[in-house]
This record gives structure tokens, sequence and C-alpha cells, in this order.
């Protein structure tokens, strides 16, 4: 019986917690969207915008070029090269492989 | 026709309402396809979830509740690393906002895009939002010269990869440690590849592009020195103060 209780607010607090994560990231999805829907930007505030995009991306991905694993590092190299000259399906491929081949290869 | 605002009857507006069902359609199609590339990384991804959340002890449905609700992988995959029994809220809460506010920054460079679209149009789809979808479907309207979203174009990549990541995440997690270790595959790699080719589209040179930089050498430092989720907030924010400063400087 006691086992039942236990279990059964575990379960409870799992629930409360899914939902409260999901409601958290559903307000940042929402948040910049309904502060700048009814307002009109700046020239410069537009122009500071459009690093956004940009900004956001490589800021998720930079932990990839301070790997401490030289194949890793070596297999970023090449995924950059193939993404400045070709387009998207291609350059996951080769970046997929570049970095299991390497991965064998040297560690 | 003469028209003023004040004496305006609600016209259907060509590009939100009266774009013909086969547009629609092709449209939708055409993002779906944009999201097929993607979906390549995001399965491993999910089945790599799933199995580490089955180890924690969560049931499929619970993950399949969590992936469903929240989907934004970058705080599943902290909440289930934290993932105790029961498990510590205010950690995974607040673990949560930091991972996600980015999507703040994102929504507000999506939001003039949007305009034309009722509240009840837009919530529900912000509600599908990732990385991946905002970036193509941002990407594609600029690519157009559009001032406005493609709404079938960014629900078709948003349907395939909430698909997948749903589907994928429940898979991992019923057949859990099965899976074994996908990461000597390199399938850690195709984000990142997505995202360079992403960033090489919108490429405008160095010197438009040393806010980027700024957020590399940053995130890049954080991720090395600080715990947790900093490096992605704490990028994102030094590129656009470098922005601010850069665009003052040429004012």
């Amino acid at each position: 019986m006691l086992d039942l209780t236990t279990s059964l607010t575990t379960s409870l607090t799992t629930l409360l917690v899914i939902v409260l994560m999901a409601t958290a990231t559903y307000l940042t999805r929402i948040m910049g969207f309904l502060l700048l829907r009814n307002r009109t930007l700046s020239p410069r505030m537009l122009a500071v915008m459009e690093n956004v995009p940009g900004c956001v991306l490589i800021s998720v991905i930079a932990p990839a070029f301070v790997s401490d694993q030289p194949a890793k590092l070596l297999a970023l190299a090449i995924t950059v090269l193939a993404a400045t000259r070709l387009s998207l399906l291609p350059t996951v491929f080769i970046g997929v492989a570049a970095t299991g081949l390497l991965g064998r290869l040297m560690g | 026709m003469h028209t003023s605002p004040s004496l305006a009857v609600p016209v259907p507006d060509p590009a939100a309402d009266g774009m013909p069902q086969t547009g629609k359609a092709r449209e939708a199609l055409r993002g779906l396809t944009a999201s097929l590339p993607v979906m390549l990384g995001f399965v491993p991804f999910a089945l790599v979830l799933g199995a580490q959340a089955a180890q924690k002890g969560l049931s499929v449905a619970e993950l399949a509740l969590m992936t469903g609700l929240n989907f934004a992988g970058g705080s599943e995959f902290a909440a289930v690393r934290l993932w105790t029994s029961p498990p510590h809220l205010l950690l995974i809460v607040g673990m949560t906002l930091l991972v996600n506010c980015r999507h703040i920054l994102m929504g507000a460079a999506l939001a003039p895009y949007m305009r034309h679209l009722k509240r009840r149009q837009a919530l529900p789809a912000l509600f599908l939002m990732c990385d991946e979808t905002w970036a193509l479907a941002l990407a594609d309207a600029r690519a157009r010269g559009a001032t406005r979203l493609s709404m079938p174009y960014y629900l078709g990549v948003a349907g395939g990869l909430y698909a997948s990541w749903v589907a994928f995440t429940a898979l991992g997690a019923a057949i859990g440690p099965r899976i074994g270790d996908l990461e000597q595959f390199g399938f850690e790699m195709a984000f990142t590849a997505v995202f360079l080719v992403l960033l090489r589209g919108m490429w405008k040179g160095v010197r438009a592009s040393r806010p980027w930089l700024v957020s590399l050498v940053v995130s890049a430092g954080a991720y090395l020195l600080l715990p947790g989720a900093w490096h992605v907030a704490l990028g994102a924010v030094a590129g656009l103060v470098a922005a601010v400063l850069l665009e003052e400087g040429h004012a």
C-alpha cells in the first residue's frame, strides 16, 4: 500500500514536471512574437535583429569548434568546407560520414 | 476601387487565406521535403534520447508526453540527464527555461513575418517552432524576398519534424538499451552540418558577420568554462550586443 502511494506520487510529480517544462518552453516560443507583433522597429533595431538567426545558430553549434578530440575537429573542418559549396543533404552525408570514419581511424 | 481603412470590408488576403488549396498543398509538400534532410539528424538523436530516458526509469508514455508537449530537444536531453525519481521540479523547469530562452529572440526575429496572422493562427503555429523549422522558414521567406512567412511551408517543415521527433523518441524508449552507442557512427555532426548550410545561406561577407564571430567565441568559451547550458544564451546575446555596438559605430 505504501509502495502504491509512493509510485502514485512519483508519477504525479513526473506529470507535473513535464507539464510545467512544456509550459515554460511554450512561453519562450510565443514571447518574442507577442512583444514585437504590434511594434514598428527602427531601421537600426531592424539591422540588429538581422543578426539574430546567425548568432543563435552559431551559438548552438559552437561547442563543436572546441572539441578535445582531433578527429572531431578534422571532421568539422571537412563539414565546414562541404557546407560552403554543397546543398543540405550532401553536406549532412559528408559530415556524418567524415565524423564516423575519422572517429574509427583516429579514435 | 478606392478603399479607405475605415470602410474596409474584410477582403480575403491573397497570401494568407485566398491561396488556392492546391497551392497550399504544394507549399506544405515543399516544406515537408525540406524537412527530410533535417530528419536524418533528428532520428538518431531521438532514439538516443529515448534510450537514455528509459534508463532513467521514464516510461514510453511519459517520454512521448514530454517530447510531444515540450518538443525542444536540447531541454529534453538536459531534463533526462537531470532526472531522478521523483524528479526535481525547480531544477528541471529552470534548466528548460535556460536552454530555451533563445526562442524569445527567435520569435522576435520571426514576428515581422507573421504580422499578417491572427493571434489564434500564430500562437498554435509557434508551438511547433524549433531551431530548424524557424531557420528554414525564415531563410525561405528571405530567399523569396517576401515580407510574409509561407505558413503552409512552415507547417510542412514543422509537421514532418514534430512527427518524427515524437515517434522516434518513443521508439527509442521502447527499444531502449538495445540501441547502443550511436556516437560511433558520427550522427552528432548532422545538426552541425544543417546549421552550417543555413549559416552559409545568411552569409553577407566577413564584415557583416563580425557579430557571428563574437557569438562563436563567447559561446565556445562559456561552454568550456561554465556548467549547464549557458553557452547558447550568452553567445547569442554577446553577438547581438556586438551588432548594436557596430551599428552605433556606423551611425
